[in-house]
């Protein structure tokens, strides 16, 4: 199997640019004419290679759309977004997917695995899919790190719903991609089980190198990042570095009492 | 009231996941209208034919059929002599009578020798052109036949031979050929039947039909103002005494009517079982689709019986959305089937038989019974899965459906199916050991039934076994895109095996019959080539089609030849020696070199033997039956002669396939009893060739018989091919009305397919997003779709050889003694079904390529 994109032999750094991924004057606007709704209004973000960014704001302030913009899942209005060197807007499906599967992985809030296919299966898909074989060393050290190491016979049913969003953090680790996009990873989890996922996400930046950008509505979850933006009205209104869960909070109550004065 | 508006707006919601199954009761349901107004139409237009074209009284010679039909075993139709006319005349009420000359016992020719007669095996009919075919019939141009040169066709039979004033045709009867020109052509203002008719003058038609004047065939009586036909028909038959056939026009047209309406009724029957197939198969769909349906709204309907709604108005919900399918697809479907009958009358039409959509005729009963049937089969088939939707708990609500749970197909299923598969197993093993043909049928017929049943029930767990099997073959060449077809086939055993199931029902049927069919051809060639002694076998192309005398002179005084043998069906009534009568049997009387030319295996005596003055053979059952040993005497009553006391020489045997149930006599021996003119024309030649000589004569044959192009010589490898081609040809017809019941089968793999991508639309938008190609995801579909319909078909060819081999031991006791498993047709029916799963899987495919990624992740 070629790919027209390099596949990085590391999480790592590597020597590459210190930026990830990064968005120019994006907008994304559904509708037209007086109908028309602007979820993104010329965001400019990077990305930084080897943090832990976490995207926060209201409902509806866009933050979901722009980690979709960003992931290739969605495509822009206007605007340029580069992962590493290549530009993926304007890229057409068969590239995107090719991109999705070979530089990106994803972890959803539910429905992250197919239940007709055990932890292993799913952990390996992506890159079954892209017909390539999984480092063995890797990937046993990826499922040592998650600890699922007895689990991996089981089907998705059998597993509990941490257990389940562990398999899928596994799978977004082991095809060691540029960057992982978590949609509120945490959001279906019970506190014990989201600070888990949490520290293995943690874990993967600081010892392995990953890039994870992560949305989340979530204080707690997002003091585990190295940076925190602030959306609001599909504009980036602030950003925080190195949060913690008290800081964030009282960060989302302040835009909280600013939107309802405004 | 509420239960109904939510019914309603289910259906609404769902329109597109019914359409399929909505189809499926509309085919059904046309296909039963569609047969029952065209065969309805079908009789009235006979019932109006037979009226319209007879007089109102008809006298013919006693020995004559009831329908008027004037085909006669010795060439040369029964007549009246022409004196009948006159007294005829004489009796009281009578207005007019005229003199006929028919016959059906006639092949036509055009100048280049080509038959003009119709290809649909409707009759051909030579007959004197008279007052009362007059008024059925307007001459369109020329004029009508005056003296032996002219001859008047019909206008249908013109068109499609391209016949015009002043071209020759031959008319070739028992008594030689007459030639004559086209002098007029004449259109039908009634429905033409099929049928080629061809007028002479009266004269010409005694001369050439009859072979003298002064007789006719049928004398054609007016009544006269006020009479009616019964009372005319009373003083006839005072006039003439009690040695003619008198019918009015009402008991001609019923005796028509009647073998019309026997054809029509085997029709009828065998369509509406192929219908009765197709809503057997439309029965899986539906149910699929309900399972489906209520799979897919666990958590709506958890909702309901959350917030109070009874399992009964749950259950009740489900089978109201069923009954609004079922009256959709009815009413559809009864106006389809209109439409399939008028498709049918255009189609009768391109052979011969031209239908007036005037006499469309729609009994009340045939929409009445389409709606009820597609209703009552709907709601039926919508039943189980209605009852299932009321077990849903309230709890369901709460619960996070992402999928439905998987079905297991349970330790009871398995028992059951496999006491029902084993039973049925049973039943066809007893079939095969039965002695006796009608008591091994029945086993049989029960075997079938049980087999297909249990497959139906252990479907499911086939399913699991079968697709794992076919993905270690198949699927592992597609790598992970293979493995999730696999799994996705498995996930749920009992939606695989119904979707399968149905497939399997036509596939088996399919297999059945091309095993019986081919085992029938290789039985037929076997016993052939073990019996047949002779090169050559002259007949007519129908049935009725006798040699004429002339011919089988010139055949005789064809080079090359060793023997001839004539062959010749006698009817005669048969007295045996426990005092019993049988009327209406058939005795075969043919040259003694009959016993060389077909070896007929004797269970007692020597058949040779039978040929010898004042001899004859009986057959097995017969001689049974009848106590019948070796020297017994049966009297034999000839129907166109005298009674002969014959001496039982030979008993055959009745494992035969070629003249089985035969009774053999000399030609000499009936000729004692029967006078010449009443002695029937040879239905069969054989012709056996010289040493060596057989390539030479068969040619110098060939050309003997261009003289008559309704005659055919085949030697035995033509002969084993045309028994071949005759069989395939009835093969395909059946195959093509099966093709309904698999067409609505196809229909159902679409249909779960599509119900499936729905289901699955999160599991899609996940794969999308984690790099699965389009082209990736449509393959996978294809792929389930493929080992969905292989695993039906294997069920199917399976179970249909596992029956076609036991139909086949069955009848071996009536000489189907070589099974021939037809491996080409079977393979290919195998492969033919991957190619419907492809097909099947083409819509359902390019709409889960077409799912937008984002909207397939946020689905709910």
């Amino acid at each position: 199997m070629t790919s027209a994109v390099t596949i990085p032999r590391h999480g790592g750094t590597g020597g590459r640019t210190a930026v990830a991924a990064r968005a120019r004057q994006v907008v994304k606007a559904y509708g037209s004419g007086e109908t028309r709704v602007v979820a993104l209004d010329h965001v400019d973000v990077d990305i930084a290679r080897g943090e832990f960014t976490a995207i926060m704001g209201p409902s509806g302030s866009g933050k979901s759309t722009l980690m979709h913009c960003l992931a290739g899942l969605d495509t822009v209005t206007s605007g340029q977004i580069h992962l590493d060197e290549t530009e993926i807007t304007g890229l057409k499906d068969k590239k995107l997917t090719r991109l999705r599967r070979d530089r990106i992985g994803f972890i959803f809030q539910a429905f992250n695995l197919l239940p007709t296919l055990n932890a292993l299966e799913n952990i390996t898909l992506p890159m079954d899919i892209a017909g390539r074989k999984p480092d063995r060393a890797w990937l046993d050290r990826v499922v040592e790190t998650v600890g699922l190491a007895g689990r991996l016979k089981h089907r998705p049913t059998q597993l509990s719903g941490g257990q389940q969003q562990r398999v899928a953090v596994a799978r977004a680790l082991a095809a060691r991609p540029e960057i992982i996009f978590g949609d509120e990873p945490t959001g279906n989890l019970d506190s014990r089980a989201g600070a888990e996922v949490l520290g293995f996400l943690r874990r993967s930046v600081d010892e392995l190198g990953q890039t994870i950008v992560m949305v989340t509505h979530d204080p707690v979850a997002a003091s585990y990042a190295d940076r925190v933006l602030y959306l609001a009205d599909g504009r980036i209104v602030d950003e925080m570095r190195q949060p913690t869960a008290d800081q964030v909070l009282d960060r989302m109550k302040d835009f909280d009492a600013r939107g309802r004065t405004s | 009231m509420t239960v109904l508006k939510t019914s309603l707006r289910n259906f609404l919601a769902h329109k597109g996941r019914m359409a399929l199954s909505a189809v499926a009761v509309l085919l059904s349901v046309a296909f039963v209208c569609g047969t029952l107004v065209f065969t309805d139409t079908m009789n009235t237009t006979f019932d109006k034919l037979f009226q319209a074209t007879s007089s109102d009284v008809t006298v013919s010679a006693k020995g004559s059929s009831d329908t008027g039909e004037t085909t006669s075993r010795t060439g040369r139709p029964p007549t009246v002599p022409a004196s009948v006319v006159g007294r005829v005349r004489g009796a009281e009420g009578v207005r007019s009578a005229e003199g006929t000359v028919f016959s059906t016992s006639v092949t036509v020719v055009d100048a280049g020798k080509d038959k003009l007669s119709p290809s649909s095996g409707a009759p051909t009919i030579v007959g004197s052109w008279n007052h009362n075919d007059a008024r059925t019939m307007k001459i369109t141009s020329g004029t009508a036949p005056k003296g032996p040169g002219q001859v008047m066709v019909d206008a249908d039979t013109a068109d499609k031979h391209h016949l015009r004033l002043g071209d020759e045709i031959g008319v070739i009867t028992a008594l030689g050929t007459h030639h004559a020109r086209v002098s007029g052509i004449a259109a039908f203002r009634v429905t033409n039947p099929g049928t080629a008719i061809f007028y002479l003058d009266t004269a010409t038609a005694q001369r050439t039909l009859v072979g003298r004047s002064g007789v006719y065939t049928n004398v054609n009586v007016t009544a006269a103002r006020g009479v009616s036909d019964a009372r005319l028909k009373k003083n006839v038959t005072a006039a003439l005494g009690h040695g003619y056939k008198v019918q009015t026009a009402k008991e001609v047209a019923d005796a028509n009517q009647k073998s019309v309406e026997s054809f029509l009724d085997v029709m009828k029957y065998a369509m509406l079982g192929f219908a009765g197939i197709a809503f057997l198969v439309g029965i899986f769909l539906i149910i699929n689709t309900f399972s489906m349906l209520v799979a897919q709204r666990t958590r709506e309907i958890g909702l309901m019986r959350a917030i109070g709604s009874s399992r009964r108005q749950v259950n009740r919900s489900v089978l109201i959305e069923a009954l609004l399918l079922g009256v959709l697809g009815s009413v559809l479907g009864v106006g389809a089937g209109i439409g399939i009958a008028v498709g049918l009358m255009k189609l009768m039409g391109q052979i011969g038989m031209h239908l007036s959509t005037s006499d469309l005729t729609v009994a009340w009963t045939t929409p009445a019974l389409g709606l009820l049937l597609g209703v009552v089969v709907t709601v039926l088939a919508a039943y189980l899965p209605a009852r299932r939707a009321g077990r849903i708990s309230p709890m369901a609500a709460l619960r996070d459906a992402g999928t439905p749970a998987d079905a297991k197909a349970g330790i009871v299923r398995a028992v059951i199916g496999l006491l029902l598969t084993g039973a049925g197993g049973w039943s066809l093993y007893v079939a095969t050991e039965a002695d006796k043909a009608t008591t091994g049928s029945g086993w049989l017929g029960l075997g079938v039934v049980l087999t297909l049943i249990g497959f139906v029930v252990i479907g499911p767990l086939l399913a699991g076994l079968l697709v794992r099997v076919l993905a270690a073959v198949i699927l592992r060449v597609f790598g992970p895109v293979g493995r999730m077809a696999e799994r996705n086939a498995l996930r749920n055993p009992r939606r695989t095996g119904a979707t399968g199931a149905a497939l399997m029902i036509g596939l088996a049927l399919v297999a059945c019959l091309s095993v019986v069919g081919s085992s029938m051809v290789a039985s037929a060639t076997d016993q052939l080539d073990k019996t047949v002694g002779t090169d050559f076998i002259i007949q007519g192309d129908q049935e009725y089609k006798m040699i004429d005398q002339q011919m089988v002179r010139k055949i005789k005084d064809t080079p090359g030849l060793a023997r001839v043998t004539e062959y010749k069906l006698l009817d005669a009534s048969l007295t045996t020696p426990d005092g019993h009568v049988s009327t209406s049997e058939t005795i075969n009387a043919a040259d003694p070199t009959y016993a060389r030319d077909v070896r007929t295996k004797t269970v007692a005596g020597n058949l040779a033997d039978a040929y010898r003055p004042g001899s004859m053979s009986v057959f097995e059952g017969f001689a049974d039956r009848h106590g019948i040993k070796l020297g017994s005497t049966v009297a034999v009553d000839f129907k166109d002669g005298g009674t002969a006391r014959l001496t039982v020489r030979a008993i055959t045997s009745d494992e035969a396939v070629v003249d089985k149930g035969a009774m053999y006599v000399a030609i000499s021996t009936a000729a004692k009893s029967v006078p010449a003119g009443h002695m029937p024309l040879d239905q069969l030649v054989f012709a056996t060739a010289e040493d060596g000589r057989q390539a030479a004569a068969y040619k110098a044959l060939k050309s003997t018989l261009s003289a008559d192009p309704a005659l055919t010589v085949r030697d035995q490898t033509d002969y084993k091919k045309a028994l071949k081609d005759q069989i395939g040809q009835l093969l395909n017809m059946i195959y093509g009305l099966l093709a309904l019941a698999i067409i609505v089968a196809v229909l159902g793999v679409v249909n779960t397919l599509a119900l499936s991508v729905v289901e699955r639309t999160r599991e899609i938008g996940l794969m999308r997003a984690i790099g699965l190609s389009r082209r990736q995801l449509r393959r996978m579909i294809r792929l389930e779709s493929v080992v969905i319909a292989v695993f039906g078909a294997l069920l199917g060819l399976g179970l249909g050889m596992g029956w076609g081999a036991t139909a086949q031991k069955l009848l071996a006791l009536e000489g189907l003694n070589v099974l021939d498993i037809p491996w080409p047709t079977i393979i290919a029916v195998f492969i033919g079904s991957a190619f419907v799963g492809l097909f099947a899987a083409l819509v359902p495919a390019f709409r889960a390529g077409r799912m937008n990624v984002l909207n397939a992740i946020a689905t709910e």
